[in-house]
């Protein structure tokens, strides 16, 4: 202690075994991950012709990772998927969905593999906005990207996300480099266009870049329904799939509010019934039925423009024609949120024996906002849901 | 006149000191200044939103730079300097060398921030100024580190005691860090998440292994020697720094729990942090069992009530952040503002209000003049005011944060994001009260250091007319 040669060799040795862990040992450990396919063959060797995960990034989104670092994008986003784990009663781990994938926001755990390919692994320790690992797969247009990078606030009301308009050129003509801004709500806004620059391509470009949407040999994709599991990075255990039948609480609740609003005659509820039923059997040659309904278990934007909009003329539900009109469901007609359109959707989509994905308020939002021109009671007709 | 030999000492070092001082305060005041930027950024988006200096993510990371290297940085070596010298009973070496790596340490940390804001950020954690800058630090540091231990050697007494330990090893240990990061990330670089395990470890270890050293250091320096007893259960403190040494490098990688790392890092981690309780426990008896037996000193000297609040600081925050590290919890907050939480706690809760106490009980010592009481007390309640509000703020606004956050049904920026917003504009209404008792904190000391900035170079010139004519 006396003796500051001895003292500092003492210091030294304390701190080289943390970096002889962190920096040696785990270099030794993972420092040579490549990419491989989603599965292995029985020799543990990459299956010939199949597709190579991670993908490589573009140029373009090289340089984006820079421009995101350099603004401090991850002071408030991180980029990881975590790990939930449960213990088995046999002692082996199992992994359990946690609420990042519950939210949406990925998958599958995010794993060193994921980010051989990024120069600058923003990994991030804080979550004021929402987690990116995967905002490349979530359907988001070029035009909510720019919207959202120039003015946040114009998206989501509620976002303390600063707004970059110095990445753009805001411009009232629409030429071919041109943006439409999406502007829900204050369309007296003087400028609807605006134009991005080089950095604002690269940024995009990059955040189109991040998915983790493969199944690797060490991970699976993990189902909010039926977990399936796997283990450490090193150490390749049996997959095993457990098949759990219980909901998780938030598509539970999101069910039984569906279905209040499905049965509800007062303001806040959609009156569904009247014509569909409770039995969601509707009534042969005036109203069709849910269950087992190809319009409802099918493709979700239709459903949502219907439920928004309402629905007139002639369609074809499971090989029988209709002709009726459906005004759009409320009380007023037309007057359910995004919320509520989400719920009751996810209701019908999950009764009488129907089972299929849940409908989130955001999807819906997605859809209102590209249909907002359309007038509320301006209902679709088969036609015009064909077309697009 | 004859001098002791404590006030050669002190005259010595009186213009470096000086210096150093100076310059913290005026650091202080920048990061002051960009924390209520960045604080009122959260409450308004729209507040400066379209200068690109004056994004959220770029005025944030400059000012934790400006804090801890700009003020922390420069009190660290003010307070290193005058303790190394007093206690060694020696004159200060090289002080022509001290004040010059100074300036370059300063300009370094300038023009590094200046990068910041302009956009050459780097990506690792607490070394995101631009990699040019770093090696000019990386050599102004060594110089000033390699002149304190040439006076710390030219000491009289052989033997060495606790606040040396501390204050030495987080001289040496910053260097060593930086070296470990700066071969892993810039000279050699790690590929894929190797890269953020490194930064993140540096970062966190920064934190531990060079700030709160320091700081236990001077809490053990100053509080002996203003109760004038030794320190209770003395033969305890060697195990807490042998127990910090050890156990802190492997304990800060806890926050990756669950991210895309192997297990074992943060599973070690979480042991490591656990095992921490020992050094918090040592450092605590050590310090309180001292200065609760004489409260009515710690409440009248201004200077030893600042320590105090800083070790109980310490020891409070430090036994939450143990159990913020068990991974139940830590799945729960690792994300959340709780983050903001523990670096505060360790900046201003700890790290800064003992470094208060150290300047106030060093500077008359070294000027010669007092700091009227008056404002030194009221820069005490406003900085305890300010701490205590942002600390529960960001400690209450966290928990929520955490909670809200694992509900997938709730939306995130209405529902989550929208209920911690109120703990936002409380840490905006904390940095107003920060930022004032700041401002009177380095009033205080300006005006001790220069009293009359012009006077000086007209006394001087009187006195050498006078000599000319005697």
């Amino acid at each position: 202690m006396n003796n500051i040669f001895k003292f500092s060799i003492g210091i030294f040795s304390a701190l080289a075994m943390a970096w002889l862990a962190f920096v040696i040992g785990a270099k030794e450990q993972f420092g040579d991950l490549e990419v491989t396919s989603s599965v292995l063959d029985e020799n543990k060797l990459i299956i010939k012709g199949s597709e190579l995960y991670p993908k490589e990034m573009v140029g373009l989104a090289h340089q984006g990772a820079k421009e995101y670092v350099s603004l401090g994008c991850t002071t408030c986003h991180t980029q990881q998927v975590r790990l939930f784990t449960e213990k088995k009663k046999d002692g082996t781990l199992k992994v359990v969905p946690g609420f990042d994938i519950e939210r949406g926001w990925g998958k599958r755990p995010s794993l060193p593999r994921d980010y051989i390919f990024h120069e600058e692994v923003n990994l991030g320790n804080t979550r004021v906005g929402p987690d990116l690992a995967n905002i490349g797969t979530r359907d988001y247009s070029d035009n909510w990207l720019h919207t959202h990078l120039f003015q946040p606030q114009l998206l989501v009301p509620d976002s303390i996300c600063p707004p970059s308009p110095f990445l753009y050129k805001v411009t009232n003509i629409e030429n071919p480099n041109s943006i439409k801004i999406i502007n829900e709500g204050n369309s007296d806004k003087p400028h609807n266009y605006i134009i991005p620059s080089i950095r604002a391509k690269r940024l995009i470009s990059y955040l189109k870049s991040l998915s983790q949407n493969y199944e690797l040999p060490e991970m699976a994709f993990v189902e909010v329904e039926d977990v399936e599991v796997v283990e450490d990075v090193e150490v390749v255990e049996d997959v095993e799939v457990v098949d759990s039948s219980k909901l998780p609480d938030w598509l539970a609740i999101q069910i039984s509010s569906g279905k209040e609003i499905y049965m509800k005659a007062a303001p806040g509820g959609g009156l569904c019934f009247t014509c569909h039923q409770p039995t969601g059997l509707g009534i042969p040659g005036q109203f069709p039925p849910l269950a087992g309904s190809d319009w409802v278990l099918g493709n979700k934007e239709r459903l949502i423009k219907v439920t928004m909009h309402g629905l007139m003329g002639e369609i074809e539900v499971n090989g029988i024609k209709y002709n009726n009109v459906m005004t759009p469901p409320g009380i007023p007609p037309g007057s359910l949120t995004d919320q509520q359109i989400a719920d009751v959707l996810t209701y019908i989509r999950n009764d009488w024996g129907n089972s299929a994905s849940s409908v989130s308020p955001a999807e819906v939002a997605n859809i209102r906002s590209k249909n907002k021109d359309r007038a509320p009671m301006q209902m679709w007709t088969n036609a015009e849901l064909n077309s697009n | 006149m004859k001098l002791t030999s404590e006030q050669i000492i002190d005259k010595s070092a009186k213009w470096v000191v000086s210096f150093f001082i100076a310059s913290a305060g005026l650091w202080l005041l920048a990061a002051a200044l960009l924390a209520y930027c960045a604080a009122a950024k959260l409450t308004d988006p729209f507040f400066l939103s379209t200068f690109e200096f004056f994004t959220y993510g770029k005025v944030k990371i400059a000012q934790a730079n400006a804090f801890v290297y700009g003020w922390g940085g420069n009190s660290i070596f003010a307070v290193t300097i005058w303790i190394i010298a007093r206690l060694a009973q020696a004159e200060l070496r090289g002080r022509f060398l001290l004040i010059t790596s100074g300036i370059i340490w300063n300009i370094g940390i300038t023009l590094g921030l200046m990068g910041i804001l302009d956009g050459h950020m780097n990506s690792h954690e607490m070394l995101e100024m631009p990699s040019e800058i770093w090696p000019l630090l990386f050599i102004s540091y060594s110089i000033i580190a390699s002149l304190v231990i040439v006076t710390h050697r030219s000491r009289s007494n052989h033997e060495t005691i606790a606040p040396q330990w501390f204050i030495l090893g987080s001289l040496l240990w910053f260097p060593a860090l930086f070296i470990i990061a700066w071969n892993g990330l810039e000279i050699n670089p790690a590929r894929g998440t190797l890269q953020a395990v490194l930064s993140m470890w540096f970062g966190q270890s920064l934190i531990w292994l060079w700030l709160t050293p320091f700081a236990l250091g001077v809490a053990y320096y100053l509080i002996p020697a203003i109760i004038g007893r030794p320190i209770d259960k003395y033969y305890l403190a060697i195990f807490g720094f042998w127990c910090i040494a050890l156990l802190a490098p492997w304990s800060v990688v806890h926050h990756l729990e669950g991210g895309p790392v192997p297990m074992w890092i943060p599973a070690i981690g979480t042991v490591m942090s656990i095992a921490m309780i020992f050094p918090i426990a040592v450092a605590s008896t050590n310090f309180h069992a001292t200065a609760f037996k004489d409260i009515g000193i710690v409440w009248n000297s201004l200077p030893l009530r600042f320590v105090i609040f800083g070790t109980l600081s310490y020891t409070i925050s430090s036994y939450i952040g143990v159990i913020f590290s068990l991974p139940a919890v830590a799945k729960l907050t690792q994300f959340s503002i709780i983050n903001e939480f523990h670096f505060n706690q360790r900046v201003y809760g700890f790290f800064s209000m003992i470094v208060f106490g150290a300047v106030y009980y060093m500077l008359p010592r070294i000027t010669g003049k007092e700091i009227p009481k008056g404002a030194k007390s009221f820069h005490f309640w406003t900085s305890a005011l300010g701490v205590l509000m942002l600390l529960l703020a960001y400690l209450i606004g966290g928990l929520t944060h955490g909670v809200l956050a694992q509900q997938p049904s709730l939306d995130w920026a209405s529902s989550v994001i929208n209920s911690i917003r109120p703990y936002f504009l409380i840490t905006q209404i904390a940095f107003v009260i920060l930022g004032f008792s700041q401002l009177v904190f380095v009033i205080n000391i300006w005006k001790v250091l220069f009293p009359n900035p012009f006077q000086y170079f007209y006394n001087n010139s009187n006195n050498s007319a006078k000599n000319a004519i005697a």
